[in-house]
């Protein structure tokens, strides 16, 4: 008779390598990067970037699972959980903490990892900001994270916040900017300047920029019918800015981890 | 005077523009944030919101269908109640107030009784509307006259306006201003002006 959850886990595990029966399930070396993404409860905007973004990297051929508390309603951020577009996730998850989410992520990016050892793939995971404080043995969601913003003063204030909570967490994460909800390069440009120049007198750090996504009502129509824009309107402006911004984290990502 | 005649209705795509132009008529200084707007399952011909902030949903009907449009108003109202948050956070500049009931004004050609009856046991959040097509000369002309529902405007024309709910948060991240953790040095970075 079962007597924990891990005795019966194997039935909703994938099978993987069946090498002997003291083989492991999977290999622990290999894994999807993971890139943690604060985002408040009600943060429809930033939930839709991750998703869009998520479909964008899938339809690169860099699978993309987006892992998010269960916690809470949900549904205003996701849509429904399981297989989205082009082989893009959502996963939700009842970790209740920061260690929690961290050992869910870093299970999923093992398990995604196995699957399909020779293709990339990312796995996003959704912080909740209030779990933050409480992260210091969640090292595994913060050592890169991804930040969006829009050019707005009161958004760069707290994405600045959100910088320096990540940074005195993780002091050597690497920590990456979208600005969001621009209409020009330059706008974009001079808002990551502004953030950055922050970060570095500051706090000593330099962030990495991830390109902008150009205010386009496509982006806000693609969030209220919950389609990937990228899909309903690939001509879109906005379409091709995420599309972007998903070749410039996947290209960092590939480059940096090692495929075991 | 140009004789004036009855006219049965116009061809849709120009009733939709007719009623459009009178929107005025339907009270609360409503003004259009979304046409023909994709809801549940079905468009909703406009999306509006009042000088108070109180979002309308506003539904043009066919002739013989008031009872379908009732119930079509009702889930298109619960649709839009459904996203109210959403689309405050994407357009704070809407000055949409969320957690007040959303209006419904269904505009037909006529309701009979039963109508009558069940828009009135919905609330006054509920309003019936009839239109009529006119032809004024050599141009057409359409009249919309409220046939129940709806609160009768104060004596000097505005609504009274519920006090605004107190803010949590201005961040979406949903942190407070004493919670970001900032010194006044790292504040003045991010200054205006």
């Amino acid at each position: 008779m079962p007597r924990s959850l891990e005795d019966v886990l194997h039935f909703f595990l994938p099978e993987l390598e069946t090498e002997g029966a003291g083989a492991p399930r999977r290999s622990r070396g290999s894994a999807h990067p993971i890139v943690g993404v604060p985002i408040g409860d009600c943060d429809v905007v930033r939930a839709a970037f991750v998703w869009n973004l998520a479909v964008e990297l899938s339809r690169a051929g860099a699978p993309a699972t987006v892992l998010a508390p269960a916690a809470g309603d949900t549904s205003s951020l996701w849509p429904d959980p399981g297989r989205g577009p082009m082989g893009s996730e959502l996963v939700l998850t009842f970790a209740d903490g920061m260690a929690d989410l961290a050992r869910a992520a870093v299970d999923l990016a093992q398990t995604r990892a196995a699957e399909s050892p020779a293709a990339p793939g990312i796995v996003f995971v959704r912080l909740a900001p209030a779990w933050l404080p409480k992260a210091a043995d969640a090292g595994a969601l913060l050592g890169r994270v991804l930040l969006f913003t829009s050019p707005d003063s009161r958004d760069l204030l707290e994405t600045y916040a959100l910088v320096k909570r990540i940074v005195a967490l993780a002091p050597v994460s690497t920590v990456g900017v979208t600005v969001h909800g621009v209409r020009s390069v330059r706008e974009a440009r001079e808002a990551f300047s502004r953030l950055t120049a922050a970060s570095e007198r500051h706090l000593f750090r330099a962030l990495v920029s991830y390109g902008l996504i150009v205010d386009d009502l496509h982006v806000y129509r693609s969030i209220l019918n919950r389609h990937a824009v990228g899909l309903a309107h690939p001509q879109a402006a906005a379409s091709r800015s995420i599309g972007e911004v998903a070749r410039l984290l996947l290209g960092d990502l590939v480059r940096e981890v090692p495929r075991g | 005077m140009a004789e004036l005649q009855l006219l049965g209705s116009l061809p849709r795509a120009e009733l939709h523009e007719r009623v459009r132009g009178r929107m005025a008529e339907l009270g609360g200084a409503l003004r259009i944030i979304g046409e023909d707007l994709l809801g549940a399952d079905a468009p909703i011909d406009w999306v509006a919101v009042d000088a108070q902030g109180q979002v309308a949903v506003i539904l043009l009907g066919k002739a013989g269908t008031e009872l379908e449009l009732i119930a079509t108003g009702l889930a298109q109202r619960a649709w839009v109640s459904a996203r109210l948050k959403d689309w405050l956070q994407l357009a704070p500049n809407l000055g949409l107030r969320a957690e007040a009931k959303v209006r419904l004004l269904l505009i037909g050609t006529a309701f009979d009784g039963i109508a009558r009856q069940a828009a009135s046991a919905l609330g006054d959040t509920v309003e019936l509307w009839t239109y009529r097509c006119i032809r004024n000369g050599a141009g057409v002309d359409v009249l919309l006259e409220r046939v129940c529902g709806g609160k009768a405007p104060n004596p000097d024309g505005r609504r009274s306006r519920p006090p605004l709910p107190a803010t949590t948060s201005a961040f979406r991240s949903e942190l407070s201003d004493a919670q970001l953790g900032l010194g006044a040095a790292e504040r003045a970075e991010f200054e205006d002006g």
